[in-house]
């Protein structure tokens, strides 16, 4: 190690100490931020304290698939070092490095613009991109830079291969635009879902032509079995898939199949087994979107030597506690936590109201927060005029743009009152049934204070 | 029922829905049903050649170059229908990059691309992009507008062209004059999004007004109660005017 190379580990590790220590803070960024500008090359340096590393970028479920990833490889006996926290830019990725000396693989969420900065340092050996859909207009613009930048990371690091969702034009736009030297592997829903369909998806047309993409299938969103009606783009013959896909309110289960045989990375890499296809898992969490999510983990815990008996007993004992679908009790009454910070993840949202059949309350919370983006004016792509066909749902609505929520829910024809707080929220279905549950809806920044307030006055549940 | 109806145009919204603009219709058709009138609404879509003969309000939103491009194209086919459209007093709404298509021209990367010439203005670029929320003081609103802008665009109004209002937080047409917009007969363009409409309900009612005025000469309104919108608008005017909000 060069000398300011740990001269910027000590100074780093010194914040983590204050932090965690004297001020009983969170040291997810602060460590990194300060080791970082000391010297600029450390996060390449401390790639090299591990044997491989997995970086998941995406714009919905990087932090779920990055955690299970990560319990999964733990789970084989090996050691990990992770930014479980979410903490996604490179700051926050050198901080996740600086945990432990040295292990045998980093599991790394890339937020989609920081990549350009972590995967030439990181070099890893998969990188997994799970899905682009439009979010914080203001910060990252346009869907094609966002694709543009993650193509320049990968072209900076040609022997990452990318694992692709195969079921996203988007996505494959990435793989489209490789120079042609990082290696690619594809993964998808392999069959009809029969869902009821969802709003007819804004990014739809061909990544080559600009034709309006026909669907064999689609799943939600741009999701599904695409292809280009000139012949010029299509969904490719997937290499992981998922079939047998049941997507119920107390979780999903379908059967994951990978290629006849596996082959290790590095030559110098334990030689992996093949499992025997398919493979069954279930999860007690999620809709849809979680499939993909938990495929994507599957095969980067299978490429990391994981067996599917492990990754299924982690997701046995998975509790979601980082405010991702994460259930409470609240004197009797179930509250569902989750994050919902753009179009397609309120919509996914919706959906998983939807098919809870009980009566039921929600609350929805955004900030403009610079971390949300300052730009809230999504919410009117969020089709809640689905919501009314529910007969008996009762609203409110709170954070920075409460108002603004208020608006949106008036037009989709809905009456939303304003609450400060879950608290609020809770006193005012008070009510009602206790059977009924509360829906916490939040976009990011809005997300801890309504998770911490929910550690406060209620008991998370494990189901 | 008066069996009144406004029939709306919504220009290639696949192509150009890139800042909640489909929120504008959801308010036009709204406000006109709560009225017990009736919103026709017909989303053009690139493949279809729309007339403008039979259409009271013409909406069009702002999308990336690429989308901008492509519907400028197909509308310059049709620069003529429209322009005989809005000289007869028809209501146009253009938002972001459908307000640059009602110039001159506008600049794309560095290639000088022709616009509808609808309006005297044109628009090349400048550097950073001017983001972040907006309020405006207009005569076709009696609240402030606000909103919120994101454009790399700078749009210069010929002499005699009104803006639609004068900036008191944010950006505006150029970040200079101090006017953002332009409103000229019925032709309104803007590069507030947010979207424009829901919070500022004087402005859906006045194009609502005029559209109604040409159709059956009557353009007279019931008033709604928009204390939720209003309070929407008046949450986010005290926060820009109370020196809360960094430019």
């Amino acid at each position: 190690m060069t000398l300011r190379a740990s001269l910027a580990l000590g100074a780093g590790k010194l914040a983590r100490w204050g932090l965690v220590s004297v001020l009983h803070r969170n040291a997810s960024q602060l460590p990194g931020r300060i080791a970082l500008a000391l010297d600029p090359e450390l996060l390449s340096e401390l790639a090299s304290h591990v044997e491989g590393s997995i970086v998941v970028c995406g714009t919905n479920g990087k932090t779920t698939t990055n955690n299970v990833l990560a319990s999964a490889i733990e789970a084989s006996g090996q050691t990990v070092m992770c930014n479980r926290a979410g903490a996604n830019m490179a700051p926050g990725v050198t901080a996740a490095l600086m945990t432990k000396p040295s292990a045998n693989w980093a599991v790394i969420e890339a937020d989609e613009l920081s990549t350009i900065k972590i995967l030439p340092a990181l070099k890893p050996r998969y990188l997994v991109l799970l899905n682009l859909f439009r979010d914080q207009l203001d910060r990252a613009g346009e869907i094609d830079r966002v694709q543009d930048i993650i193509a320049q990371a990968l072209d900076a690091s040609p022997e990452t291969t990318l694992v692709v969702c195969g079921d996203d034009p988007l996505s494959m736009g990435v793989a489209l635009r490789l120079a042609g030297n990082n290696p690619i592997i594809s993964f998808g829903i392999d069959e009809a879902l029969g869902l009821p369909p969802d709003r007819v998806p804004e990014a739809r047309f061909c990544q080559v032509c600009g034709a309006e993409l026909g669907y064999v299938f689609r799943h939600y969103a741009q999701l599904g079995n695409f292809a280009c009606p000139n012949g010029d783009f299509a969904r490719p013959q997937l290499d992981w898939r998922a079939t047998h896909v049941k997507v119920e309110r107390t979780g999903v289960s379908f059967d994951a199949a990978g290629p006849h045989k596996l082959t290790a990375k590095k030559p110098a890499a334990p030689q992996l087994e093949t499992p025997q296809w398919p493979v069954h898992l279930k999860a007690s969490f999620g809709g849809v979107y979680m499939v993909y999510n938990l495929l994507a983990a599957f095969i980067g815990a299978t490429l990391a030597g994981v067996s599917p008996e492990q990754f299924q007993d982690t997701l046995d004992h998975y509790h979601p506690e980082n405010g991702r679908l994460q259930r409470f009790d609240v004197d009797g009454r179930e509250v569902v936590l989750n994050l919902a910070k753009n179009p397609t993840g309120f919509n996914q949202n919706i959906s998983l109201m939807l098919a809870d059949d009980r009566p039921k309350a929600a609350f929805f919370v955004v900030n403009d927060d610079y971390n949300d983006g300052k730009d809230i004016s999504w919410i009117w792509d969020v089709d809640f005029e689905r919501l009314s066909q529910e007969d008996d749902l009762t609203l409110a609505v709170g954070g920075h743009r409460a108002n603004d929520l208020q608006v949106r829910m008036k037009y989709a024809g809905m009456d939303a009152p304003l609450c400060t707080d879950v608290k609020g929220a809770l006193d005012h279905i008070a009510s009602l049934p206790k059977d009924r549950p509360l829906y916490v809806l939040t976009n990011y920044s809005a997300l801890w204070p309504a998770k911490a307030e929910l550690e406060k006055i209620g008991e998370s549940h494990e189901r | 029922m008066s069996g009144k109806s406004v029939r709306i145009a919504h220009l290639y919204p696949e192509l150009l829905n890139l800042y909640g603009d489909s929120g504008n219709i959801i308010t036009l058709a709204k406000r006109l049903e709560w009225r017990g009138l009736t919103p026709k609404i017909a989303e053009v879509s690139i493949d279809d050649t729309p007339s403008f003969k039979e259409v009271d309000l013409v909406f069009i939103g702002g999308g990336s170059d690429r989308e901008q491009r492509i519907v400028c194209e197909k509308l310059l086919a049709q620069k003529a229908e429209l322009a005989a459209y809005v000289a007869d007093g028809g209501v146009l709404l253009a938002v972001c990059g459908g307000y640059q298509l009602l110039g001159h021209s506008y600049l794309m990367g560095d290639e000088k691309v022709e616009g509808l010439g609808l309006v005297d203005l044109y628009t090349d670029r400048g550097n950073p992009r001017l983001i972040g929320n907006i309020a405006i003081q207009s005569d076709l609103s009696p609240q402030p507008i606000v909103g919120y802008e994101n454009h790399g665009g700078r749009t210069h109004l010929g002499a005699g062209v009104r803006p639609l209002g004068k900036v008191l937080f944010g950006h505006g047409n150029d970040g200079t004059t101090g006017y953002e917009g332009c409103w000229q007969d019925n032709v309104v363009g803007t590069y507030i999004h947010g979207p424009l409409l829901p919070k500022n309900p004087g402005v859906a009612d006045a194009l609502l007004s005029a559209a109604l005025e040409r159709r059956y000469g009557d353009g007279a309104l019931e008033p709604l109660d928009d204390t939720v919108e209003l309070a929407a608008n008046q949450v986010m005017v005290d926060r820009l005017l109370s020196g809360e909000e960094k430019e």
